[in-house]
């Protein structure tokens, strides 16, 4: 007997009931055309996954707020959809790209928890600090406003006894100073953190639902973004730590390696660039997240801007950022080498802070 | 589509209840065609606001809107009016991540079979899209006027086309 076509054959992949009997008994019984049938089912599958549209979680509401401004259906509605205030929306987009930088802040932090003064400039190949306000920081919402952060390995500080124990638990280099500056004193203290890992899934349903508790309107998503998974991974790392006999640190040292973001869904790019394209974004620190990103390579990070002046300066050839609080009291570099980021700070002066950097072993 | 007459009168009094059922799934079936969120939803607007003008009956709201986005979306595909620069900032960035490999692959297989799909004859990648899109194959033949049973040679069709250009994407030079 004949075989049935492949055009029956592709049928019977999605409506068997739709092919003759005698199509389906032959297929059923015949080598050739189960086989044909396998093949047939594979590709129509491989195309549908090509097609597929991405991610679920379109955002109704907004777009019924954008058709009934077209067609003006609605009139009622409209005034409370189409017209947010330019205030508000200031407000309320500025938390998302704020969001993403706290996600950083947030596992740097805790990266190396034993330093509590040290700021959370990391990044993966350089050091280049946003500039934010401390309104831009009380600002920083809640992340399960836009997905869901998941911390999905503590990095788990703990105190050793000595430069040899951190090194074997961190499998870092211990950083060595080689002349400690002037009223540093004392042996130090050691920590070492494992790896912290944390997931962030952005949602965008729960982000269009934060937007709209600001009476706005989140802009449509990337393909594909809905649901995509950032991963941000830090460590181990390792922390020398001096202080006074009052317990206030005088001079810490860090080792971690650098912060990553790995992509589960769209690149991390494609997640910052549509934060950053919220209307409302100061244009000054859209521009400057821009710039950063330009190579990817950069994580930008906030400096609370009134408390903190930062410079550049050349560590042993690295680009190194220096954080000068403005009272004078605390000064710290950090700077990233081969993945690693090292930093220095204490209660020393800008001068003294590098050359101990400059220094280190 | 957008016509002139953009009188408040004459929008269906149901506008606003289709589209909160089907608004999504309209969506989808423009980004199957055009692998970017913020076109589809351009279709997807310009779909219903044809459709809220229309006099479909209710009952047919749905393959109606399917069809006319899988059009629309078409249109715009060949059109090359290949416009916001976030999806193809998206699409065209840097890899930066290391685990990001299955996406690559995913990501040039997609551009390879829009860029096919591009080339295809109308019918031909419309009955691909609406099949895709759950239309059954009657459905599916009544929209394009073809004949129920070339419906699967037309499909299958398509797809073989397709898969050979995922392959020859795939496939060093």
């Amino acid at each position: 007997m004949r075989h049935p076509s492949e055009g029956v054959l592709r049928r019977l992949v999605d409506e068997p009931a739709g092919v003759t009997d005698t199509d389906r008994v032959h297929v059923a019984s015949c080598l050739i055309c189960r086989h044909d049938l396998d093949a047939v089912r594979a590709d129509a599958q491989l195309v549908g996954s090509a097609l597929a549209p991405g991610t679920a979680g379109t955002d109704t509401d907004s777009g019924w707020a954008r058709l009934s401004t077209a067609t003006a259906a609605t009139p009622a509605r409209r005034r409370v959809t189409t017209g947010p205030r330019r205030g508000r929306w200031g407000a309320a987009v500025r938390r998302p790209a704020v969001a993403a930088i706290s996600a950083v802040v947030l596992l740097t932090g805790a990266g190396v928890a034993a330093a509590n003064d040290w700021l959370p400039i990391f990044k993966t190949e350089s050091v280049d600090p946003i500039e934010v306000t401390s309104a831009d920081l009380v600002q920083v919402p809640d992340l399960s406003a836009y997905g869901d952060l998941e911390v999905t390995q503590e990095p788990d500080p703990q105190p050793v006894a000595d430069a040899a124990t951190a090194r074997h638990r961190s499998g870092l280099a211990v950083p060595v100073v080689s002349e400690l500056p002037q009223g540093v004193t004392g042996d130090p203290a050691y920590q070492v953190a494992g790896v912290m890992s944390a997931t962030f899934t952005f949602s965008a349903d729960k982000a269009a639902q934060a937007a709209a508790a600001e009476g706005a309107i989140l802009p449509p998503p990337p393909t594909g973004l809905d649901g995509s998974a950032l991963r941000f991974q830090a460590g181990p790392g390792v922390a020398v730590l001096w202080s006074q006999p009052t317990g206030v640190p005088t001079l810490v040292l860090a080792r971690v390696v650098a912060p990553t973001v790995y992509s589960s869904g769209v690149p991390f790019e494609t997640v910052r660039d549509y934060l950053l394209s919220l209307p409302g974004l100061p244009d000054g620190l859209a521009d400057q997240l821009r710039d950063l990103s330009a190579d990817g390579a950069t994580l930008p990070l906030p400096v609370p801007a009134e408390l903190v002046t930062t410079s550049t300066a050349d560590v042993r050839g690295s680009a190194a950022t220096v954080l000068t609080s403005r009272n004078g009291l605390f000064a710290g570099v950090v700077w990233v080498e081969d993945g690693v980021m090292t930093g220095v700070a204490g209660t020393l002066s800008p001068d003294e802070v590098l050359a101990v950097a400059r220094g280190l072993r | 589509m957008r016509s002139s007459e953009r009188s408040e009168a004459g929008i269906r009094p149901d506008l606003e209840a289709v589209f909160r059922s089907d608004y999504a799934r309209v969506v989808a079936v423009a980004a199957r065609v055009l692998g970017s969120r913020d076109q589809a939803e351009d279709v997807a607007q310009e779909v219903f606001l044809s459709f809220g003008r229309s006099a479909v009956p209710a009952g047919e709201a749905g393959g109606w809107l399917t069809v006319a986005a899988t059009h629309t979306a078409l249109n715009l595909l060949r059109s090359g009016r290949r416009r916001g620069a976030r999806e193809e900032a998206a699409d065209d960035g840097p890899a930066l991540v290391p685990d990001v490999a299955d996406l690559v692959i995913t990501r040039d297989e997609r551009r390879a079979v829009r860029a096919g799909l591009a080339r295809l004859p109308h019918r031909q990648a419309a009955a691909l899209v609406l099949r895709h899109s759950g239309l059954s194959y009657a459905e599916v033949a009544a929209a394009l006027d073809l004949s129920p049973g070339s419906v699967g040679t037309t499909v299958r069709r398509a797809e073989s086309v397709l898969l050979k250009e995922l392959n020859r994407h795939a496939s060093p030079e």
